[in-house]
């Protein structure tokens, strides 16, 4: 008797969680059959025809997350610090410690994966400074490229087992690599007058622009790979 | 690709919200939701023809570049989230001594 009552209970349940999905799919559809007619491509043709000549970026990708849009960016690398050091702050131990030994064992990981990591370890830094540098060139830049380096960085860790980070001086690195963000993206305010966009004049030529472009997606890169190797440090704390 | 399979895929995303048992299942039911945001918005600039957004004068048009970049933000801050509330899963289990929600939410100390 109680378990056909529990069966009846369930399926109840089930029926309401599914008619209140079809209620939400019913509300989506009849709300995007509208949203053909708001979508505008005024913004693609200006991209189109000025993107290039304004910001020297043959991405436009690029071109609007560092120019157009970059504060937006700038909350962008500001949420991954504030996560960064919610990750830091929650898995904090009572003790207090300075290095961070490794949970990694050495004698589960295979020597094969060992020996190809070695070999692919330089290969993967190499290509995530590449898309680093040239993001605004091809696809890529800096989020992307310091998202590859800091998996280099992370293979590092399989490789040499005994090897001890100073957390506190990442985490500090990556506040300062902050810091300089905010201050070439303020350079502006002298050179043009407005805040926050691209410090050569507006009448300098592609190449000219390129070079904040650069600056800007190395400064990201490394702050996100300092970042990302921040998480995966306490995760292993964590483990251990 | 249709809007209609996004909202398919954000809704299967609730689905797992609502009827996972444990915690990690429901982490990641969080991260289906927004891989279908995400699939929406490339699609809304997306167009039959469109090139990538990169000008090295191959195309004549190009698909909307912005939603693009809005996504990378996106993205971003969706592998923090994850980050962070896996880590808020590691020490409720050290609390809690499970990952089931059942467990947890008896609220009973394991030592």
């Amino acid at each position: 008797m109680i378990s056909v009552n529990r069966i009846l209970k369930n399926a109840l349940k089930l029926t309401v969680l599914l008619s209140a999905l079809g209620f939400l799919f019913v509300f989506f559809v009849i709300s995007m059959v509208d949203l053909s007619d708001l979508y505008s491509d005024d913004g693609m043709r200006y991209f189109f025809e000025h993107g290039y000549a304004e910001t020297g970026a043959k991405n436009l990708v690029t071109a609007i997350l560092l120019d157009y849009r970059l504060f937006d960016s700038l909350f962008e690398a500001g949420i991954l610090l504030v996560a960064v050091s919610g990750v830091i702050w929650i898995s904090k131990h009572d003790l207090e410690e300075k290095n961070v030994p490794f949970m990694i064992d050495k004698h589960k990981t295979p020597d094969l994966f060992v020996t190809f990591a070695r070999l692919v370890y330089p290969l993967l830094l190499v290509f995530g400074f590449y898309i680093i540098i040239n993001g605004h060139l091809s696809p890529g830049g800096g989020f992307q490229g310091g998202a590859l380096a800091a998996t280099a960085i992370l293979i590092l860790y399989y490789i040499d087992t005994d090897k001890e980070t100073n957390v506190n001086f990442i985490v500090t690195s990556e506040k300062l690599l902050y810091l300089a963000i905010i201050a070439v993206t303020s350079v502006s305010l002298i050179t043009r007058g407005v805040l926050f966009t691209n410090f050569m004049p507006i009448d300098a030529s592609a190449d000219w622009k390129a070079i904040y472009l650069v600056i800007l997606n190395l400064l990201i890169g490394l702050k996100v790979a300092l970042g990302l190797w921040t998480i995966f440090t306490a995760f292993l704390r964590e483990g251990r | 690709m249709n809007p209609i399979l996004t909202f398919i895929v954000v809704l299967i995303g609730f689905y797992g919200l609502a009827t996972s048992k444990n915690i990690i299942k429901s982490v990641f039911c969080v991260t289906i939701i927004e891989s279908g945001i995400i699939l929406l918005f490339l699609n809304l600039g997306n167009f039959q023809g469109g090139g990538i957004p990169i000008l090295n004068g191959e195309a004549d048009a190009i698909v909307d570049p912005l939603p693009q970049a809005l996504m990378i933000t996106t993205i971003v801050i969706g592998s923090t989230v994850t980050a962070l509330s896996l880590m808020l899963c590691i020490k409720l289990f050290h609390r809690y001594g499970s990952i089931e929600w059942a467990q947890i939410l008896r609220r009973e100390d394991v030592e």
